[in-house]
C-alpha cells in the first residue's frame, strides 16, 4: 500500500512492538506528529517538557522493560537536546532508537533554519546512525536501527529524516521483525579451559555488571554462583542482577564499594567477570586490580576483552548462554573458609554510620525508611552524586530492571526523566526517585510531565544545599577550597512542587521521616519530599581515584 | 611498538571514512598511513591502515573497528606473507652539477625521473614502505622540496582474500 514516510515510521514502530514513544514536536517533525495523531490509538506519545527529559524517559523505559526505548525530536536544537540522553544510554549500553527530523533535502547543507548535522554530532555516542534521504529506504532503515539497538551489546541508534521524506509517499509492505540472534562466539575448549581455572580456585570472586541485566541472565548467574559457592560483588550497573539478601552477595565494588568487596578483590585468586568492563570507578588501579587473581571475563563485546585489565580467559557471547555453559562445565564446590573470611571483612565494614541528629535527616535513614515502604519489584531511580552512591550502598535490590541510574556517563539531571519513563512503563509499580538538590535543579522541569500524566512518582530530594560530591573531593584533594560548590540557593522544593501542581512535603530530621514517607506513599499521587541533610555528610568508604583498598578512606574530619 | 598493516573491508556508505578515522582519535590509535580505494566487490571499499602499537593495541584496534556497523572485515595482513607497496612522488633540489649524481642514487631504487626542473628533479618511486623510507633518507641530503606518498596498498600472498578469510 502507498503510505507517507510518517505513516511508514508509525507502521514500522508497530512492527517492532512499540506502543509508547517519548518526544517533543517541532517544525521538522510536523508530518511525523500528524501521523502520530492518526495512530494515537496504537502508539502512546508522552510529551516531555524538554527533549533531554524525553531522551532520559526513553532510557528509563528501556532499562525497566528490556524493550527498546524510542524518542522523537525535531531538527536543530530538538536534536542537540537529545545528545546527553543518547550519550547516557550509550555509556550504559541501553537500547534506544532516536528519531530526529531534519530540514528538507533541498535545504540540507545550507545552514537552514534549525538545521544541524546530528548524525555527525552523534557518531561517537551511537552504535550507528542514519540519515534517510529517500523515502524508499525508510522502512528498512528503521528495521535495521531496531536490530542494531537490540543486538549484541545494546545501545542507541539515531535516524535523521529530512522533512520532505516524512511527507513523500511510497509503497510499504509490512514485515515481521527478524529475531536478533547473539551467537555464541567461544568454543567448547574455551569453556573447558575457563572451567579448569574455576575448579582450581580456592578464593573465587564474581564481579558482575550491567550485562547480567541486559541479557536477563540473573537466574544463570545465581545458579553459577551457588554451584561454585562464590561471593558476588557488583558494579553500580549490575544492582538487582543478584539478590542483595542472598548469602553470597557482598555488595558494590569500586570507589564507594564496601571494605569487604575491596578486600575480596585484593585477596581472591580468581575473578569471574560477568558483563562488566573494569571501568576506572571499579578498577581504580588497573595494574593492581585483582593482583593475585586469574581473571576470566564473560562479555558479549569482544572489544571489552583486555581493554582495561589483562584477561587470562575470555568467553565471548550472550551472558545467558555463556554463564549456562560455564555452569555446566564447572564442578560443584564449597569455599567455606573463603566465604567466612569475606563475611569477617563485611563485619568490619559496618562503620561509616553517623548518629542521629536533631538538625538533619541522615541519608541512610531516609533510604531505609523508603525500603520499608517499597516492594522488591518497585523501581528506584537516581540522579548523580552523593545521593546516588548512598542509594547504591544502602538500598537492597532483589530483582533486575528495578534500578535506573546513569552509571557510565554520570549524568546529573538524568533522574526525573528516567522516572517518568519507568512510571509510564509500569503503572502497576511504585517508582521512587532519589535525587540531590544539585541534580534536581538541572531538569526539574519534567515535574510538569509528571503532573500532566499523573505519574505517582515519589521524589525524594536529599537536599544538602551544596554540590556534595564535588565538595567532598574538594575536602579530600583540594584543601577545603570549596570553589563553586555552595550555590547559596534558597529553593523551596516543596513550594516548587506545589507550583507544578504536585504535593510538596518536608523531612527536617530522622524522626519525621517515617510518617512523612508513609503519607507520601499512601497518597498514590506524585509527591516531592524535600529532605534536609547535612552539607558535611560524606560518601564513605571511598577508594581515591587510581588507588586500591589499601588506600581506602573510612573516616573524614 | 611494532607496526602492523590492517586490511579493512567497508560498506561504501557516506560517512564510513569518518566513522573509521574518528575512532583513531577517540581510542588513541597511532596511524602511520591510510588508503581508501574500491575493493573490487560491488558496494565495498578497501581501507589499508598501518598502525603502531603493541599486540594488545592491535587487537583492540581490530575489535573496535569490527564494532562499526559498516566495517565487514578487519584483519592483520602479516608482513611476511603479504605484499605491501606504496607509490611516492618526490621533488629534490638539484643544481646541474648534482643532477647526474642524484639520478644515479635513485636508479638503484627503481625510481624513474618524471620531471626535470631548472633546479629540481621529480622522481616516481614505488616499493615497500621500508624501501621508500630508505630512498627518502638518501635523498634528504640533497634537499627535498616536496613529496607525496600514496600510503600503503597491501594484499595477502597466495589465494587468501580478505572477504573470504
Amino acid at each position: 500500500m502507498q503510505l507517507t514516510g510518517s505513516e511508514i515510521i508509525a507502521e514500522c514502530l508497530l512492527e517492532q512492538g512499540v506502543d509508547t514513544v517519548f518526544g517533543y514536536p517541532g517544525g521538522a517533525v510536523l508530518n511525523i506528529y500528524d501521523a502520530l495523531y492518526k495512530y494515537s490509538d496504537k502508539i502512546t506519545h508522552i510529551l516531555s517538557a524538554h527533549e533531554q527529559g524525553a531522551s532520559h524517559a526513553a532510557d528509563g523505559y528501556a532499562r525497566t522493560t528490556g524493550k527498546c526505548g524510542v524518542v522523537i525530536a525535531t531538527s536543530g536544537p530538538g536534536a542537540t537536546n537529545l545528545v546527553t540522553g543518547i550519550a547516557t544510554a550509550y555509556m550504559d549500553s541501553i537500547p534506544m532508537v532516536a528519531i530526529t527530523g531534519n530540514v528538507s533535502n533541498d535545504l540540507l547543507a545550507r545552514d537552514s533554519f534549525q538545521e544541524v548535522d546530528i548524525t555527525g554530532i552523534t557518531m561517537p555516542i551511537t552504535k550507528h546512525n542514519f540519515i534517510v534521504k529517500d523515502v524508499n529506504d525508510l522502512a528498512n532503515v528503521i528495521r535495521k536501527a531496531f536490530r542494531i539497538a537490540m543486538s549484541g551489546r545494546k545501545g542507541p541508534v539515531l535516524i535523521d529524516i529530512p522533512k520532505d521524506v516524512t511527507g513523500a509517499k511510497c509503497e510499504y509492505t509490512p514485515e515481521k521483525p527478524r529475531q536478533t540472534e547473539n551467537s555464541l562466539v567461544s568454543l567448547k575448549a574455551d569453556f573447558e579451559a575457563a572451567a579448569k581455572a574455576v575448579n582450581a580456585a580456592k578464593r573465587p570472586l564474581i564481579y558482575m555488571g550491567g550485562g547480567v541485566i541486559s541479557s536477563d541472565a540473573e537466574k544463570e548467574l545465581l545458579a553459577f554462583a551457588e554451584k561454585i559457592d562464590c561471593p558476588v560483588a557488583t558494579s553500580i550497573m549490575g544492582l538487582g542482577g543478584f539478590p542483595a539478601s542472598h548469602r553470597l552477595y557482598i555488595g558494590t565494588i569500586g570507589m564507594h564499594g564496601g571494605y569487604e568487596t575491596g578486600k575480596a578483590t585484593d585477596n581472591c585468586d580468581l575473578i569471574i567477570t560477568a558483563g562488566a568492563r573494569f571501568s576506572d570507578r571499579v578498577a581504580g588501579d588497573r595494574e593492581k586490580f585483582g593482583k593475585e587473581a586469574t581473571i576470566i571475563q564473560l562479555d558479549i563485546d569482544k572489544a571489552e576483552i583486555n581493554k582495561n585489565v589483562k584477561i587470562n580467559y575470555s568467553l565471548v557471547g550472550d551472558l545467558k548462554d555463556t554463564l549456562a555453559c560455564l555452569t555446566e562445565e564447572v564442578e560443584t564446590a564449597k569455599h567455606e573458609e573463603w566465604t567466612a573470611q569475606v563475611a569477617e571483612w563485611a563485619e568490619k565494614s559496618k562503620v561509616c554510620e553517623t548518629p542521629q541528629s536533631e538538625k538533619y535527616a541522615h541519608p541512610y535513614h531516609i533510604i531505609d525508611e523508603v525500603r520499608k515502604l517499597t516492594a522488591d519489584d518497585d523501581i528506584i531511580v537516581t540522579d548523580v552524586g552523593q545521593h546516588q552512591m548512598w542509594v547504591s550502598q544502602r538500598y537492597s535490590f532483589e530483582k533486575p530492571r528495578c534500578w535506573c541510574t546513569s552509571g557510565g556517563l554520570g549524568t546529573m539531571g538524568y533522574g526525573l526523566g528516567a522516572a517518568v519513563g519507568s512510571a509510564v512503563a509500569h503503572p502497576e509499580k511504585r517508582v521512587v526517585l532519589f535525587t540531590g538538590d544539585g541534580s534536581f535543579h538541572m531538569n526539574l522541569n519534567e515535574l510538569a510531565t509528571v503532573r500532566s500524566y499523573n505519574l505517582p512518582v515519589v521524589i525524594v530530594v536529599l537536599n544538602n544545599t551544596v554540590l556534595g560530591m564535588v565538595r567532598q573531593w574538594q575536602k579530600l584533594f583540594y584543601g577545603n577550597r570549596f570553589s563553586q560548590t555552595d550555590p547559596h540557593r534558597k529553593t523551596d522544593f516543596a513550594a516548587v512542587a506545589e507550583a507544578f501542581g504536585i504535593n510538596g512535603m518536608r523531612i527536617n530530621n530522622d524522626s519525621e521521616a517515617a510518617d512523612v514517607l508513609k503519607k507520601a506513599f499512601e497518597s498514590n499521587e506524585p509527591v516531592v519530599i524535600d529532605c534536609r541533610i547535612s552539607p558535611d555528610e560524606n560518601v564513605l568508604p571511598m577508594i581515591p581515584p587510581g588507588k586500591t583498598v589499601d588506600d581506602m578512606i573510612t573516616e573524614m574530619e | 611498538m611494532n607496526k602492523e598493516i590492517i586490511g579493512l573491508l567497508v560498506k561504501n556508505h557516506p560517512g564510513v571514512l569518518l566513522r573509521v578515522t574518528s575512532l583513531f582519535t577517540r581510542r588513541g590509535f597511532n596511524i602511520d598511513s591510510l588508503t581508501v580505494s574500491p575493493a573490487g566487490i560491488e558496494g565495498y571499499s578497501r581501507m589499508t591502515i598501518r598502525i603502531s602499537g603493541d599486540d594488545n593495541q592491535v587487537e583492540q584496534f581490530i575489535n573496535q573497528m569490527l564494532k562499526i556497523v559498516d566495517v565487514k572485515k578487519a584483519e592483520v595482513l602479516p608482513e611476511d606473507t603479504s605484499v605491501a607497496m606504496e607509490l611516492m612522488l618526490i621533488k629534490v633540489s638539484a643544481d646541474s652539477s648534482k643532477k647526474n649524481e642524484i639520478i644515479a642514487v635513485t636508479s638503484s631504487y627503481h625510481a624513474s625521473l618524471v620531471n626535470l626542473g631548472d633546479h629540481s628533479l621529480t622522481f616516481r618511486a614505488s616499493g615497500t614502505p621500508s624501501q621508500i623510507d630508505k630512498l627518502v633518507e638518501e635523498l634528504s641530503g640533497y634537499g627535498i622540496l616536496e613529496m607525496a606518498r600514496t600510503g600503503i596498498a597491501a594484499l595477502e600472498n597466495g589465494d587468501v582474500c580478505l572477504n573470504t578469510k
